[in-house]
């Protein structure tokens, strides 16, 4: 061996650690997905409706009331509102002001994100059914997952009066929603534990139970 | 139990949902996670899998992801109608379970039904018509079948349909209605299972050819000659509880009827009676003809001619019955109307129509006529049949081969088959139009008079097929076209709703018999009388000599239905303990005189048929008899031959091209109207070749360790009635034990605990399909059971005691036992197996690492451990996994957690409404299943729980109390009348 390949070996080496001690602040463990936002289909913003106009997490998330699953809401509740509302109020009075100044009606006028909404629909622009165009499913990417031999029920944390935020972060100042929990048994379990020494304080009957098939069943 | 209205549209979208929710199932994600951890660690930096969610574009009212819907339907697997409640998670039916209101079935159902699930998600049923074998569309079958059909109305040609016994009154209707446009129409019934003689002895003794009800709760006791009434004889389910209902001993007074079980094989009911003759079967004849004199002798009268001589034996049970009388009981399962006949005088004669049988309010579940069948293949052989119709039948595999169905059936023109599938009929059929499943399905029957249950679809059609209703009425005159649900609504206004006076609107009326699954109206009672005038000859006895035949349906496969079912496959047998194959029963001691063994292939020579099968060593039964299972050897079964693992030494559960088992119903005949045993002698030789029998009765045995002697240990205990009423107990160590563990895991909350009723457990396995479907346990194939990998949570263990010679057999469900110092937990290296707060024996699959010490410790040897994965071969039957339990994987240990996702959906409802969990809100898949009530599940902690108050039973005991386990599970104690007592292990 040369001493020309040696140093380029150490050389490579070095680099590769380099490389990763750069790293090692963002290098995660296997199954933790701390901080990942995936791009959705639409671009629907948490920070305006949970933040801007405070519309209840519950009012879309209906299932974690009484489900195990939160819960995805149907494109029909996304239509309570946005049967009226289509765009920012900017546009639409930019519109009505163009309109005035052309003396005609003003079109309705829509973001090209709440379009998505109709389009899957297969709705017109009057809010009506297009038979010309067909029904499409929203496709949303899932951003919290817990492996499959974990059961995680969200009914019991909400009648625990759990804030949706203690799990989810501050899902209300998020554009896109990213995971802010690594969602890690230690995780789970760090937080059961303290709420039993608190009702444990509180001589509150209820308690987080530690038991594995509370989970794992 | 709270029960869903239906909303028929509810079930597409819901479809639509789950679909999405769950297109990568658990397994492969956890395999694919296994790649993604290690493409992780060399990135380390984007996230594995991408998950989608897919909302519906507009949610049905009532309906959250995630929440299981029930809907109370009927079950389809026979003609018994047992009312179940579907529970659908998302758009899909995952397990049925009894309906507890339900007034014929009260809340159990057998392995059968459970099973029913699982054959909805079958991949070979039929997704189209097909014209002779070949793919077709409804509207091709349509036009030439209604041209053809066409063509026969007007050359006045004959047409039948030949159907199993229709329950239904809608079907009837219909039916009636098609046959009506032809100018010689009829509706020809057939039983797999016949029943025919009974109803043909009605005729003659009563004037109606009907099946009566019998009320086993009525009946202090019973006599069976060959009827199977606890396992396969007509309606099994609502016999179980009937016989149920007559032996309590856990609430005074205590009620004890007696079943003395004359029969020539062991069946599930000799295996329960208490007391059981072993006969030949052509000596039935004989001793009914001797028991109607003997009885008739009682009476003051004689109620047959020409009764023989009776031994002993006969009189003192002629004794018995009469001082019984108006609460005895006498039933043959023999298919001579001879027989019935001298049945109904001798039951007649005891006053039991009326009280505990009813011949005016009468059961539809059978109502073949086998002679009918021989008159049509007659017709059809001479050419006489323009067009026949096979509904619910198989009549090519079910009929003696003797009658030549198949042969007959060629020279019928137009034959159209309604089968899910080319089954040995539906492929020499010109037509198979198949219908929908039962849970895909609109449907009626009135399986009692009186009773009304509706079929209502829980999914969306999966395949491309269509009700049997619906086709008739499209071929009918002018191509009508009606949904199965209007023709439904349709005769339901016009002719049940008149018979009800409770709800004044149709709307109301409908409604709630849909949501409740059933409607008890007005019986059609006619009174019956019997007629006196007329003489029953005693029936003649011709006992042959040499070796005689059996034929018999088993609890699983029924007449073969149900072959196409791994599940049921999989079930060891109650007795026989066999798995995957159907076998020739010999006595040990006609085995031992032949030289036959175990797994020996033997030959079966019937007359000048003969067939060739496995034989198995079956104590208990009559040394002359050969016996053989029913319902195997079906079409299409090699599919198989791909179930269980591939690996070097695996060997297929079947050959490509065979089949499981062999068919056995070609052998019997049709014998004075009814089809019979044959009654020729039977030679049984051997042959060099032997298979390996898969049977687990030697599996998992509580056995001491070698070193130490290897004795069994017994773990069933047994008291005779009379001695249990003088205050005799089972054998209890507690006080005398004294544990090495410190009293340091208190149970401050709930304590979960099970008591199971030996006496009233008949082991019909029921509780072992639903904890299978409940429970995600997989199918491994008949290979890995012969290995003893098989993986079901509970099994029934089987014991013979044999008493100077008489049989006797003990049945016990075994399941883990959570015990309180669970040996299994202290040798766990890595604490996967610990103890919950609540008393349950936790098994953690991510944390198990596959040791198998703590199976190796488990006294009671109820753990199973996943040898390889073992996924379904059907990949279609991924859909009936239950949501709730975690799929185990290839090197994890599991065992029963007493349905710890039922107590956790228990405590989060409970949590979310602010309340408490109340005693028998939680039940557990096996104890939801059976229909004797045998098994109770509650909190131990609550003194007033159904649990604690059988704990606190006389006969209660704890499995194994010796070695200090202390388990959650205990047993009452096994009381029998005519039982010596005794601890059998």
């Amino acid at each position: 061996m040369t001493r020309r390949t040696v140093i380029i070996v150490v050389l490579v080496c070095l680099a590769l650690g380099a490389v990763i001690f750069a790293q090692a602040a963002t290098v995660r463990l296997p199954g933790n997905d701390q901080g990942y936002s995936p791009v959705q289909p639409i671009a629907y913003s948490h920070r305006l409706h949970a933040g801007e106009l405070e519309v209840p997490c519950l009012y879309c998330h209906s299932g974690a009331e009484k489900s195990r699953h939160a819960g995805v809401p149907s494109a029909s509740v996304c239509m309570n509102c946005h049967r009226f509302v289509t765009a920012t109020q900017a546009q639409v009075q930019e519109e009505e002001a163009a309109a005035r100044r052309a003396g005609r009606d003003p079109r309705p006028v829509f973001s090209p994100e709440i379009r998505k909404l109709y389009d899957a629909l297969g709705l017109g622009t009057d809010g009506k059914r297009d038979p010309s165009k067909s029904q499409r499913a929203i496709r949303w990417t899932r951003v919290h997952h817990v492996p499959d031999f974990v059961s995680f029920d969200h009914r019991r944390h909400i009648a625990a009066g759990v804030e949706c935020q203690s799990c989810h972060g501050d899902v209300q100042t998020m554009e896109r929603v990213s995971q802010s929990s690594d969602l890690s048994m230690g995780w789970c379990l760090s937080c059961h534990r303290d709420s039993n020494a608190r009702a444990k304080a509180d001589r509150d009957p209820h308690r987080a139970s530690t038991d594995c098939v509370v989970c794992h069943q | 139990m709270h029960l869903n209205a239906v909303d028929p549209n509810a079930g597409r979208a819901e479809a639509a949902a789950g679909a999405g929710e769950h297109a990568v199932s658990r397994r492969s994600f956890l395999r694919a996670a296994g790649f993604a951890f290690a493409g992780a660690a060399v990135a380390g930096c984007d996230r594995a899998l991408t998950h989608r969610i897919v909302p519906t574009l507009d949610q049905p009212e009532g309906l959250t992801p995630g929440r299981a819907l029930h809907y109370a339907s009927t079950c389809g697997g026979c003609t018994a109608g047992c009312g179940i409640v579907a529970k659908t998670r998302d758009g899909r039916p995952i397990k049925l379970e009894g309906n507890r209101d339900h007034p014929v079935s009260r809340g159990g159902l057998c392995a059968v039904g459970q099973a029913m699930v699982l054959s909805l998600y079958d991949s070979q049923r039929l997704d189209h018509p097909t014209a002779g074998r070949e793919r077709s569309s409804w509207a091709d079958v349509d036009r030439t079948i209604t041209q053809k059909l066409a063509r026969i109305r007007e050359e006045r040609g004959a047409v039948r349909i030949l159907s199993c016994s229709i329950t239904s009154p809608t079907t009837r209707a219909v039916i009636e209605r098609f046959l009506g446009s032809f100018a010689d129409g009829r509706l020809v019934e057939v039983d797999a299972l016949s029943a025919s003689a009974i109803l043909d002895a009605h005729l003659r003794t009563h004037g109606v050819r009907a099946l009566p009800r019998y009320h086993f709760e009525r009946a202090e006791l019973i006599v069976s000659f060959d009827a199977d009434f606890l396992g396969t004889w007509i309606s099994p389910v609502e016999f179980t509880a009937g016989w149920r209902a007559g032996r309590v001993l856990d609430n005074h007074p205590h009620r004890m009827s007696t079943v003395v079980q004359v029969e020539s094989r062991l069946s599930l009911t000799g295996a329960k009676a208490d007391e059981r003759i072993p006969v030949r079967p052509d000596e039935i004849a004989g001793l009914v003809g001797g028991l109607a004199g003997l009885v008739g002798a009682r009476a003051g009268r004689r109620i047959v001619t020409g009764a023989p001589e009776a031994d002993a034996t006969l009189g003192d049970l002629a004794d018995r019955l009469w001082r019984a009388r108006g609460r005895a009981l006498v039933v043959s399962g023999t298919n001579d109307a001879g027989v019935q006949a001298a049945i109904n005088a001798v039951n007649e004669a005891l006053g039991a129509y009326g009280t505990t049988l009813d011949i005016e309010e009468p059961s539809y579940q059978r109502r073949g006529d086998d002679s009918e069948v021989a008159d049509l293949v007659g017709q059809m052989r001479a050419g006489r049949i323009a067009a026949l119709l096979v509904h619910g039948c198989n009549p090519v595999y079910e009929l003696p081969d003797a009658l030549g169905f198949a042969e007959a059936l060629e020279k019928v023109p137009l034959s159209v088959g309604f089968a899910d599938r080319l089954d040995e009929t539906t492929s020499l059929t010109s037509y198979d139009c198949p219908d929908h499943h039962p849970l895909e399905s609109w449907d009626d029957a009135e399986p009692v008079a009186g009773v009304l249950t509706v079929t209502q679809p829980t999914v969306r059609p999966l395949r491309g097929t269509r009700a049997l209703r619906e086709s008739l009425t499209a071929w009918t005159g002018a191509g009508e076209r009606r949904t199965d649900r209007d023709i439904l609504r349709a005769h339901w206004r016009d002719h049940l709703f008149p018979r009800q006076s409770a709800h004044p609107t149709f709307d109301g009326f409908w409604d709630e018999t849909v949501r409740q699954g059933f409607a008890v109206l007005a019986a059609e009672r006619a009174l019956r009388a019997f007629d006196s005038s007329r003489e029953i000859p005693s029936p003649a006895a011709r006992v042959g000599s040499g070796m005689a035949l059996v034929l018999y349906p088993t609890v699983a496969m029924h007449a073969g239905q149900h072959a196409h079912s791994p599940w049921l496959h999989e079930l060891p047998d109650p007795i026989t303990k066999v798995v995957w194959d159907n076998y020739a029963s010999l006595a040990p001691v006609t085995a031992r005189s032949r030289g036959i063994e175990q797994g020996d292939i033997v030959k079966v020579t019937v007359g000048e048929r003969r067939i060739e099968l496995p034989a198995h060593i079956q104590p208990g039964q009559h040394p002359e008899v050969v016996a053989i299972p029913l319902g195997y050897g079906r079409m299409g079964t090699d599919r198989f031959a791909g179930i269980g693992p591939e690996w070097l030494q695996g060997r297929p559960t079947v050959e490509r091209g065979q089949t499981v088992g062999t068919r056995a119903a070609g052998l019997a005949v049709l014998r004075d109207g009814a089809v019979q045993l044959p009654d020729v002698e039977v030679e049984v030789a051997k042959t060099r070749r032997r298979v390996n029998l898969a049977c687990t009765q030697d599996h998992h045995q509580i056995e001491e360790p070698k070193e130490i002697g290897g004795e069994r240990r017994p773990v069933v205990q047994e008291l005779g009635f009379a001695a249990f009423e003088a205050g005799e107990r089972p054998e209890s160590h507690e006080e005398e034990l004294r544990s090495l563990w410190p009293e340091d895991h208190p149970m401050r909350g709930h304590h979960w605990g099970m008591v199971v009723d030996l006496s009233a457990c008949t082991g019909c396995s029921a509780c072992v399909i639903g904890c299978q479907a409940e429970n995600n346990v997989p199918v491994v194939g008949k290979d890995e059971v012969a290995r003893h990998r098989e993986m079901h949570w509970m099994r029934i263990d089987r014991y013979y005691a044999d008493e100077a010679g008489r049989i006797e057999t003990l049945m016990q469900p075994l399941m883990c036992q959570h015990c309180e110092n669970a040996p299994c937990e202290t040798v766990c290296p890595v604490l996967a197996t610990v103890h919950s707060s609540e008393g349950l024996n936790q098994q953690v699959y991510n944390r198990c690492v596959g040791t198998r010490y703590c199976a190796n410790n488990c006294p009671f040897k109820t753990r199973r451990f996943n040898w390889f994965d073992y996924r379904h071969e059907d990949r279609m039957e991924n859909m009936v996994l239950n949501p709730e339990v975690t799929i185990r994987t290839r090197g994890v240990m599991e065992k029963c957690s007493m349905c710890v996702q039922r107590i956790q959906e228990a405590k989060h409802e409970a949590r979310r409404l602010g309340t408490k969990i109340t005693d028998g809100e939680v039940e557990t898949a096996c104890q939801e299943s059976c229909p004797s009530r045998a098994i109770a599940f509650g909190d131990l902690n609550d003194p007033d729980s159904e649990v604690s108050r059988l704990r606190r039973d006389p006969r209660n005991y704890r499995a194994l109390e010796e070695i200090e386990v202390r388990p959650s599970v205990s047993y009452l104690a096994l009381v029998r009348p005519g039982s010596r007592g005794g601890r059998h292990g």
